[in-house]
């Protein structure tokens, strides 16, 4: 049976809670990843925009660590996810106290309790504190198949570096409200991060009011600054924010990455054996930038893909942005025709495999996709029915009339299920 | 009763109603609150479902004067001599008041250290004599009264050339069993710092935990005393146990003696059980114990007794600030009614904890 255990110093179990405020900005579940040279605390947002995966080195971060994976498990790991609340309450801030005073601890112990032998399995955390007073916690956790969105470094050309803190005393300009974040690399040589939320209107009623903030910063204050002239890149502003405070409290380099609008980009930071790195989708008129044609980007598109999840476009739902469905080949339009009229409409997008979607093709080779083998088709798709946690990606049955309809209808375009329940939520 | 009353029950002057509010403070959970009077001082207590009752005592010596007068022998001559009882109870007179109220009542010229501070609208001092008020510290007054039985309890506070008078309705007293505590058959006492157990019970609060867990046994010779709840999303335990004391505690032989004096600050100051052998383990309501909290917070020392029926008694010794004349010590006192064993359950958990210290035991004995 899987072992884990490892020691923290008391900075080290500030850093914990520190990243954990920053998960709890995304999720109120964090999956843990623990192997043998490190461990990874990931969360992924309800609308599955946003995936964020902080990782601890085995050797760099903790005192000592030690991770011996059960043997059944496919691909040597313990995975298990928690709630972030209850992992807060156990890492509370003013867990570093260089004074030491009340509620500073001496070192902190964390063991799974994840044997048959005993009756209960928990995630085990000791705080010793300094006068003999020993905190023990011990917490319930799930076990759950943790997925990671991939990201390809290498299509993502554009790139910038800057201080955290700089950043941050950027965004403390942002409207609390606002909702978007516009990156757009001028050709003044400046670069422009604009906040702003799309007003929306019902009736006579103003739901939201428009409120734009625009917070132009000279490139050469970057550390490093490489974006295609004119380009803009949409992000939701309150992951922005959630990651540039959290890296503020490390004083390090905020990095971005990301090659076009609809594509995935990716926030990195770290130092000190921990490594951050936030996969966010994007939104923007990807035509209205000239950028390079995809075509060049072909090749190493399976590697690009983050999980399919990655890349749905939540705001499309509330109108708030016009985007343009992806740019569909004739050849794939001429399939569509064998659907019944009544559905196109509903779903225009669902059956289309669309060439430039970040979603797993039917004839794609889906095996490296998943996490664990699943060999037994069958059993996978019974699996997880609640469809609420983090990997939605898995296949799963929703109780939905129209769903099984659907499914019926697409037996003979073979998509996988793993790309309906992802559709399907980004349109309902 | 009903004659002139020149002569009132009691006076009492204070010249800090903030001491008075924060020891009334630690007890203000509930809505009306006996007060009994005696020579010695004032007593509040507050009584939840009969299962918990915190009281404050406020001292005689907290007041810089205190008049008290038992009630007059005139009611015994007009009434029938089977009033016998009745007549005790009135040599220290009790009645119900609404704490809430007088709480509101005696910050309401908020709570400024009446040695450091004066009102902002307050004159310059430059014509003050050696009569004036800020001399003779009588600027800032609370003085306490209570005229007889049935009337109200009036508080007139003073600051500078102000002065309030509030008149509390006061009630027939509801009722008069307190929670027995047998002091003569303890099975269990220690002393720690209060701000330990508060913080120990704000772990506790994090998982939202219905009942506590009190454990408290000699571990290999050493005092060791755990609490431990759980609730939904886990468990939590936070152990006191005296590690840091390179002397092992005195034999489990000879319980009644306190811990071995120690030249550094003990976690547990005291530590005695009735059965050094066995593992003391009683259970309280969680969200009562938490009543407490902001006496935890507060005192300086809390002396954690359970007697042999489980009743946890838990007293706080704080620390009110006299101003000149150096720290005062005052008392607030709580008690609770255990929760019925579960049985079985508890067992197994107990079994864990106990397996779990040992081999802790074993890591720190081979440490040092």
């Amino acid at each position: 049976m899987a072992v884990l255990s490892f020691t923290l110093m008391p900075e080290a179990a500030a850093k914990v809670h520190d990243l954990l405020v920053c998960l709890g900005k995304f999720s109120d579940t964090v999956a843990i990843e623990a192997r043998r040279e490190r461990f990874t605390f990931t969360a992924l947002n309800s609308s599955k925009s946003a995936y964020a995966a902080l990782s601890l080195d085995a050797k760099q971060f903790f005192t000592s660590y030690e991770c011996i994976p059960s043997q059944g498990s496919p691909d040597g790991r313990f995975t298990c996810s928690m709630y972030t609340k209850a992992l807060l309450s156990v890492f509370k801030g003013r867990l570093y106290d260089p004074l030491g005073r009340d509620g500073a601890i001496d070192h902190c112990e964390v063991s799974v309790q994840d044997r048959p032998d005993q009756t209960e399995c928990r995630f085990i955390i000791k705080m010793i504190c300094n006068q003999g007073v020993i905190k023990t916690y011990k917490l319930t956790y799930e076990a759950t198949e943790v997925m990671h969105a991939l990201f390809d470094r290498n299509v993502a050309k554009n790139r910038w570096s800057m201080h955290a803190a700089a950043m941050k005393e950027y965004i403390e300009y942002f409207g609390t409200k606002t909702e978007m974040l516009d990156i757009f690399a001028g050709e003044d040589g400046r670069a422009v991060f604009k906040s702003y939320t799309e007003k929306i209107t019902n009736g006579k009623e103003i739901l939201k009011h428009p409120l734009v903030t625009a917070v132009a910063v000279n490139t050469s204050d970057f550390e490093e600054f490489n974006v295609q002239m004119g380009l803009h890149i949409i992000i939701s502003v309150k992951d922005f924010k959630a990651i540039v405070v959290h890296a503020d409290t490390l004083k390090t380099s905020l990095k971005a990455f990301y090659s076009q609008p609809t594509r995935p980009l990716q926030f990195s930071y770290g130092c000190d054996g921990l490594l951050c790195e936030f996969t966010l989708m994007t939104s923007g008129d990807y035509n209205a930038a000239p950028t390079p044609t995809p075509a060049p980007q072909m090749p190493s598109r399976a590697n690009s893909r983050a999980q399919s999840t990655a890349n749905e476009r939540p705001d499309m739902r509330g109108g708030r942005l016009e985007m343009p469905p992806p740019v569909e080949p004739a050849s794939r339009r001429s399939t569509r025709r064998r659907n019944p009229g009544s559905r196109k409409a509903r779903s225009p997008r669902s059956a289309e495999p669309d060439p430039d979607s970040l979603f797993i093709q039917p004839d794609e080779d889906d095996a490296r996709w998943e996490p664990v083998d699943y060999n037994n088709e069958e059993e996978t798709l019974g699996w997880d029915a609640s469809a609420e946690h983090g990997s939605v990606a898995f296949p799963t049955f929703r109780d939905s009339g129209t769903l099984s309809r659907t499914e019926t209808e697409d037996n003979n375009e073979a998509i996988a299920p793993t790309q309906r329940v992802s559709q399907v939520k980004g349109l309902w | 009763m009903d004659d002139e009353d020149e002569h009132p029950v009691l006076t009492a002057v204070s010249n800090s109603a903030r001491q008075l509010y924060h020891l009334l403070r630690c007890i203000n959970f509930s809505d009306k609150a006996h007060v009994q009077i005696s020579e010695e001082g004032l007593r509040f207590s507050v009584d939840e479902a009969s299962v918990m009752e915190g009281s404050a005592f406020l001292d005689k010596s907290l007041f810089t004067s205190y008049t008290f007068r038992a009630t007059p022998p005139q009611p015994r001559q007009h009434e029938d001599s089977d009033e016998e009882e009745e007549d005790e109870a009135s040599s220290t007179p009790t009645f119900q008041i609404s704490l809430p109220s007088l709480l509101e009542t005696l910050q309401i010229f908020g709570l400024t250290d009446p040695n450091n501070s004066k009102p902002p609208w307050a004159r310059d001092n430059s014509t003050s004599t050696a009569f004036s008020n800020n001399v003779l510290g009588m600027n800032n007054m609370c003085r306490i009264s209570y005229d007889s039985i049935g009337a109200p309890l009036s508080i007139i506070l003073t600051e500078s050339t102000i002065s309030t008078t509030c008149n509390l309705t006061t009630y027939e007293p509801d009722f008069a069993d307190e929670i027995p505590f047998d002091r003569q058959s303890l099975a269990f006492k220690t002393i720690m710092r209060g701000s330990w157990l508060f913080d120990a019970i704000s772990e506790l609060a994090s998982t939202s935990p219905e009942s506590l867990s009190l454990y408290a046994r000699m571990a290999r010779g050493k005092p060791f005393f755990a609490l431990s709840a759980s609730g939904p999303l886990g468990s939590a335990r936070v152990e006191f146990s005296q590690q840091q004391q390179p002397t092992p505690a005195p034999p489990p032989t000879n319980p009644n003696h306190p811990s071995a004096p120690d030249a550094q600050p003990n976690l547990l100051e005291t530590f005695q059980l009735s059965d050094p052998t066995s593992t003391l383990r009683s259970t309280y309501k969680f969200a009562l114990i938490q009543k407490a909290a902001r006496a935890m917070s507060v005192a300086t020392k809390v002396s954690i007794r359970s007697d042999t029926q489980g009743v946890l008694s838990l007293q706080f010794m704080i620390e009110v600030d006299a101003g000149a004349e150096g720290a005062k010590v005052s008392f607030v006192d709580f008690r609770f009614v255990p929760l019925v064993d579960e049985g079985e359950e508890g067992y197994e958990a107990d079994e864990t904890i106990l397996g779990i210290e040992a081999d802790h035991d074993e890591g720190t004995k081979d440490e040092i």
